[in-house]
């Protein structure tokens, strides 16, 4: 299946850009979310939600799109493609998931348990719902 | 090889990470055919992904080329085996970071989380170098449970 990333700008105090993936996040497009997330940057969002309902699978290609996209909201640049084993233990070290400005909404079982699996949850606030994630940013 | 198999299987790609979307669904109705749940064939599917990406990226590093899976239920476990003809690679050989620390996801092709992955969702990881040159790398998962079965 391949993946269809339908984007939402939202005003507010806090511009959010609502990411939302469908289908199959992997090695032959995980670019594209990591471009969506700069764009959005550059557009002034400065919190990110991707919504999750509907994807159904995620490969650590998938990772690491969503370890670059808190990277650039940080206003930081994207991650070394070959910095390897190093670079995301020493993001653990200084994040904190309730305080990041990219939420996870609505991630299914199979993606949730990839995230746990890999410590990705020490990153990211996973959020039930797309607008419970939204206001979590926006401090409503 | 006299032990009884049943129902092998397989499917022939070339070498480009488009195609990985059809070595999934392969690996998911493979998994069904055999009888797994949806909880084994979605770890299986994670994991020969993750495999196949980085034979695809780290082996023929954009050459053309052509990977076989294979998937076959042996004694209540489901074996996949993953062949190409890549320089010689043994992913079971990579370091594994300590205990505590978590790999960062590298890009596709990179040593990162993903062979921490696979060995996370399956029993059992063999390589070895075919003898007319490429690798063969086995997954093995017990189609009834797992260790981290919830």
């Amino acid at each position: 299946m391949a993946m269809t990333i339908d984007v939402e700008r939202l005003g507010g105090t806090t511009p959010v850009t609502v990411i939302a993936l469908a289908g199959e996040l992997d090695a032959s497009n995980y670019e594209q979310v990591i471009d969506v997330a700069r764009n959005a940057y550059a557009d002034g969002s400065r919190g990110l939600v991707l919504d999750l309902e509907h994807l159904t699978f995620m490969a650590s290609s998938g990772l690491f799109a969503l370890h670059s996209a808190v990277r650039i909201m940080r206003g930081e640049t994207p991650p070394d493609a070959e910095e390897g084993w190093g670079a995301l233990h020493q993001m653990a070290q200084d994040h904190d998931a309730q305080a990041s400005s990219v939420r996870l909404a609505a991630a299914q079982e199979p993606i949730a348990r990839v995230l746990e699996r890999t410590g990705m949850l020490r990153l990211f606030a996973l959020d039930g719902t797309r607008a419970e994630a939204v206001a979590a940013l926006q401090g409503a | 090889m006299t032990t009884p198999t049943k129902g092998r299987r397989s499917i022939s790609v070339s070498a480009t990470v488009d195609e990985l979307v059809k070595v999934r669904a392969f690996v998911r109705d493979s998994v069904a055919g055999f009888g797994g749940s949806k909880r084994v064939a979605d770890d299986l599917v994670q994991a020969v992904d993750e495999a196949t990406c980085n034979v695809m990226l780290h082996g023929y590093r954009g050459n053309a080329g052509d990977v076989e899976i294979e998937a076959a239920l042996r004694e209540r476990k489901i074996e996949i085996r993953i062949l190409d003809r890549g320089p010689t690679f043994d992913p079971t050989a990579a370091s594994l970071p300590a205990r505590d620390a978590i790999p960062a996801p590298t890009r596709p092709g990179g040593m990162g989380v993903g062979i921490q992955l696979l060995r996370t969702l399956t029993d059992e990881v063999h390589h070895s170098a075919r003898p007319d040159g490429g690798n063969e790398l086995t997954l093995v998962r017990s189609i009834d449970g797992h260790g981290e079965e919830d």
